[in-house]
């Protein structure tokens, strides 16, 4: 219908630029339909002054008719034309990529597979209708790309969809071969995260457009599918961990299936959730131990559904590293009270945990508490040296003023945050946060809160407490599994014994509970954030003891659990000197993974001309040692491409060494999973191929209407082309145009009685 | 009155009710011992960080087993309790209220937001089922006691009789001079009976068959003394004798510090 009334096909319009081939000046047929619209407005008013039979807006209706009509006419006489680059023929080279993976061999509702209907799309006319006008050269797709001979070279088989590393590779070929368009064959199944930017503007520059071809249905009719499963990548040993599961469904709005997470055989963690709407994207939250240290291999799944189209994206694997340390907290207390001793007592079962305490008892002594030794050189109380507080991994701030720091040790606290990556934490006290001096001292800056302007902001009066929305996903504040009941058992809890009003919270920070005070008000109780590489956080209260341990049953851990949950956040992201790491833990039908190590010196100024290598252990006796190359950019990291040679886990130990000396090391592991990727997001992804269509100047089609691709592909300014002009003065539109002017013109004026 | 003032009351006196339950306010008792008066300490209503509590409890001379029988738990009350409570402020940093905690083990939760309790004259308490079974709650909830001032062999075995029902299985030990208890804030090895006020009349140190004193306790399950006993001696009447020219000095002296080892061992472990 469109080249009927148009002439040419829709592509000349899109790709082609306006001309005309007049000869004459485009502002003389400006100037001459402003000529025209003037004179015949005035022989319309000459003729209304005359006869009197049109006047008012019947006249101004046949002054625009009579004014379009002149307008068009005299833009015939321009010559108007379109300017289109067309491809050569029989010089130019046209890339048909098809989509060689696994998610191609998926059947759809008639049955056929998406690779059997692209194979038809092409031996049905396509293939021949490129081929008489230019050389068709055949790729395959998955992970890389490939040059093939024949369409029986395809299978369906690939183990993932990389269209934006395949269609880099077409486009180095075009440096070399005038390619003049790609035609690409697929479901838009892309297991790399999609095409890049860099990709497709090079695509634009070299201004080859890229059409695509869409199989598959873009939603599945029965199908539940996991999205992504988000684990912390490393956690102490005994850490509760939060698995954050998301996934969506079609067909199964209102049912109930079960997620469980297991550690090889081991049931971690399992819980029914309700489907929400067909196509939402669901998140939920499930709670499991991290147990004991070495790696744990999370597998998640989510029950199969009756009649479920594609049972293999029901299941996602994950790695946690459950590292073999312990963390040393300081705890610096200005004053012997209850809060110390009950907060003492509720971490003392964490093996992971070691707390250190500073206790000033008198006016001239202190009295260090170090169980385990861990801290030798605090006989003389507060660490006078920079190496000696960071050896710490979190650091608590009791009822101690400000003032009792000396300045240098004041920095030292807010290096050991900024710099070294400490958590450091506030309690509230009668010599605490304002009252305490901490405004005025260089530690405000660290202070998740705004801190009041006035002393006397510590209160010895009861207030109960209420989780925070954030504080109701925190796992710092859950004590029970269910969020609901959880944020319930908060709310019936004693209340405490004292308080602290410590401000408001500033711009980045979290409160999680509120404290509410029987006399009336609201405060932020327990605040969070992040500061520099750190964490800081304020608890605005010394009297959890009451509330929380005293006046609760011996068997309630809601106080040991709460102070645990809490020191653990405060030091479970608390960096080593030399920290491992990898941006996928899991590689899902990847070979090349990029291993990463952060190395810093004894104060934590990264280590730029330190020596680090990567000792990898891996499946049937795999062990091979790679130099890590220091990053140009980023100071004190180091980076090395590994390809894993087959599937399996690999264990990494990372070294780093300075003039002999060793800075430390870290081990991580990662996992290589073949087999995987092409079960997940099999639907077509048709958001994917139009836009990849629509900026390189190409289009989308179905299969249905993928034989115009034949006709259209002729306009390109890529490969070896000729600029072409296609006269516009001939369309029928035009002539139509002209003939529903008149006809419109005439049939109003015998409504009107004026003929 | 118009129901939403109804409701307002209702409301006022729901949170007064609330208030006073956070702590008992401090009250003053009447003492069975005339020279162990003191007058109400300057701060004696103030709230503080810290607070010794007096447990209350029934005698077994009293007729029917109350409190106010013969009132045992109130000797050296309240003289010794405000003049320790003035050593401890001026000793240690613990931020002490100048004033005792009278507690009862009576069911309610009072006793639980007073983490530290001390009771005299233990050789005639008489705890019955319920007040020993709160006792062991609130000492399994991280509470702290510590008894004193009681003498010989027939007291302590009254002492263990209410005790037992306390704790049945856990056993009472000699603390080791090596336990923290005895460093926290001052090194306490050379330790000695620190007799009563009845020296200053009978010349005598011990009292019954109590020649020697004895410092024992009761650990919990993580090693941690939560019952700290002083047997043949008489810290109360130290403390409370301290400003008596008569008293030696070295007894007032050694109580003192033995008590602020005691209240900081406990604010630390």
């Amino acid at each position: 219908m469109f080249e009927l009334l148009f002439k040419y096909p829709m592509a000349v319009f899109s790709r082609g630029t306006f001309v005309f081939l007049g000869g004459w000046p485009s502002w003389m047929l400006i100037a001459a339909i402003v000529a025209a619209a003037v004179g015949l407005g005035f022989l319309v008013w000459r003729m209304t002054a005359a006869a009197g039979r049109i006047h008012g807006l019947r006249s101004v209706a046949v002054w625009i008719l009579q004014t379009a009509l002149a307008s068009i006419l005299l833009l015939m006489l321009w010559h108007p034309a379109l300017s289109v680059a067309t491809l050569r023929p029989q010089q130019n080279i046209v890339a048909v990529v098809v989509d060689d993976s696994a998610s191609m061999a998926t059947r759809d509702a008639d049955g056929t597979s998406r690779h059997e209907a692209a194979i038809r799309v092409l031996n049905s006319g396509l293939i021949d209708q490129l081929q008489k006008k230019f050389q068709v050269r055949l790729y395959r797709l998955s992970d890389h790309l490939e040059r093939i001979q024949k369409l029986d070279q395809l299978n369906a088989s690939g183990a993932s969809t990389h269209i934006g590393d395949s269609l880099k590779e077409v486009l180095a070929d075009a440096s070399s071969l005038p390619i003049g368009a790609v035609v690409l064959l697929s479901d838009g199944a892309d297991n790399s995260g999609g095409v890049d930017l860099e990709t497709i503007s090079e695509i634009r520059r070299q201004r080859i457009p890229v059409h695509t071809i869409g199989f598959g249905r873009e939603t599945m009719a029965h199908d539940v599918e996991l999205s992504d499963v988000e684990v912390p990548q490393r956690a102490l040993p005994d850490s509760r961990l939060s698995a954050q599961v998301s996934f969506h469904q079609h067909g199964y709005a209102g049912q109930t299936a079960k997620i469980t997470l297991k550690d090889g055989n081991k049931v971690l963690a399992a819980r029914s959730v309700p489907f929400k709407s067909d196509g939402v994207e669901q998140t939920e939250s499930i709670l499991f131990n991290a147990g004991a240290a070495g790696v744990k291999t999370i597998q998640t799944s989510i029950d199969v559904m009756p009649g479920e189209e594609n049972a293999k994206n029901n299941q996602l694997t994950r790695l946690v590293n459950v590292d073999k340390r312990t963390a040393l907290v300081l705890y610096m207390e200005g004053e012997p009270r209850w809060e110390f001793k009950f907060l003492k007592r509720a971490v003392e079962d964490d093996r992971n945990l070691h707390l250190i305490t500073i206790l000033r008892t008198t006016q001239n002594k202190i009295y260090v508490q170090d169980e385990h030794n861990d801290a030798p050189k605090l006989k003389d109380g507060f660490p006078t040296r920079v190496e000696d507080l960071f050896q710490f991994d979190g650091l608590i701030i009791g009822s101690s003023e400000a003032a009792y720091f000396t300045s240098n040790q004041q920095q030292f606290i807010h290096d050991f945050v900024d710099r070294r990556g400490g958590g450091l934490l506030f309690l509230g006290g009668k010599d605490s946060l304002a009252d305490g001096g901490y405004k005025q001292s260089i530690l405000n800056d660290l202070l998740p809160v705004v801190l009041p302007d006035r002393k006397n902001t510590f209160v010895r009066a009861p207030a109960n407490v209420e989780l925070t929305n954030q504080g109701r996903e925190s796992l710092i504040t859950r004590i029970l599994e269910d969020p609901e009941k959880n944020a319930e058992k908060w709310k019936k809890m004693p209340y405490l014994l004292n308080y602290q009003d410590p401000g408001q919270p500033k711009p980045g920070a979290v409160v999680l509970m509120d404290g509410l005070p029987l006399q009336g008000g609201r405060f932020p109780l327990l605040t969070i954030e992040n500061y520099g590489r750190g964490r800081t956080a304020v608890f605005a209260t010394a009297g959890s003891w009451r509330g929380w341990q005293m006046q609760m049953p011996v068997s309630d851990m809601t106080h040991e659990m709460f102070y645990t949950q809490l020191l653990r956040w405060l030091v479970s992201d608390t960096p080593r000197r030399v920290v491992a790491s990898t941006p996928q833990q899991v590689l899902e039908d990847e070979a090349s993974v990029k291993l990463r190590a952060q190395v810093y010196g004894t104060t934590y100024l990264p280590a730029s001309d330190a020596t680090v290598e990567a000792h990898l252990l891996g499946p049937a006796g795999i062990a091979e040692t790679v130099e890590m190359r220091p990053d140009p950019v980023e100071q004190g990291t180091y980076t090395a491409d590994y390809t894993t040679p087959q599937a399996g886990s690999y264990l990494v130990e990372m070294v780093a060494r300075r003039a002999g000396e060793e800075l430390g090391r870290d081990t991580m592991t990662f996992r290589r999973e073949d087999g995987v990727a092409e079960n997940f997001k099999v639907e077509q992804n048709r958001e994917l191929l139009q836009k990849l269509a629509s900026e390189t100047g190409g289009r989308y089609y179905t299969p249905a209407d993928a034989q115009k691709l034949g006709q259209d592909i002729n306009y390109s300014e890529a490969g070896i082309t000729v600029r072409e002009t296609r006269d516009l003065w001939d369309m029928p539109v035009v002539f139509l145009l002209l003939l529903l002017i008149r006809s419109g013109e005439w049939l109003l004026r015998r409504k009107w009685g004026v003929i | 009155m118009r129901l939403r003032s109804v409701f307002w009351l209702v409301i006022a006196g729901l949170a007064t009710w609330g208030v006073l339950r956070a702590q008992r306010p401090f009250q003053a008792y009447s003492t069975a011992e005339e020279h162990a008066e003191y007058p109400i300490p300057e701060g004696a209503y103030e709230t503080h960080e810290w607070t010794r509590a007096r447990l209350a409890y029934p005698s077994i001379l009293a007729p029917h087993g109350t409190p106010d029988g013969y009132k045992r738990w109130t000797i050296d009350y309240p003289r010794s309790d405000r003049l320790l409570l003035k050593g401890i402020k001026r000793l240690t940093r613990i931020d002490a209220r100048s004033s005792e905690q009278v507690v009862f083990l009576d069911g309610t939760d009072d006793v639980y937001n007073w983490p530290l309790m001390y009771a005299v004259e233990v050789g005639y308490w008489n705890l019955t089922d319920d007040m020993a079974a709160q006792m062991r709650d609130y000492l399994l909830r991280g509470g702290f006691f510590m008894c004193d001032d009681f003498h010989g062999t027939i007291e302590w075995n009254n002492f263990m009789a209410s005790m037992r029902k306390v704790f049945p299985d856990r056993p009472v030990v000699d603390i080791d001079n090596k336990d923290p208890i005895f460093h926290v804030i001052y090194d306490l090895d050379d330790r000695f009976q620190v007799a009563g006020a009845q020296y200053l009349f009978t010349g005598r140190r011990y009292e019954y068959d109590g020649y020697g004193a004895e410092w024992r306790g009761i650990y919990d399950d993580k090693g941690r003394l939560m019952v700290v006993i002083c047997h043949n001696m008489d810290l109360g009447d130290a403390w409370e004798w301290s400003d008596d020219p008569r008293y030696p000095e070295k007894w007032a002296s050694l109580a003192y510090r033995i008590a602020c080892n005691y209240f900081m061992y406990d604010l630390t472990h």
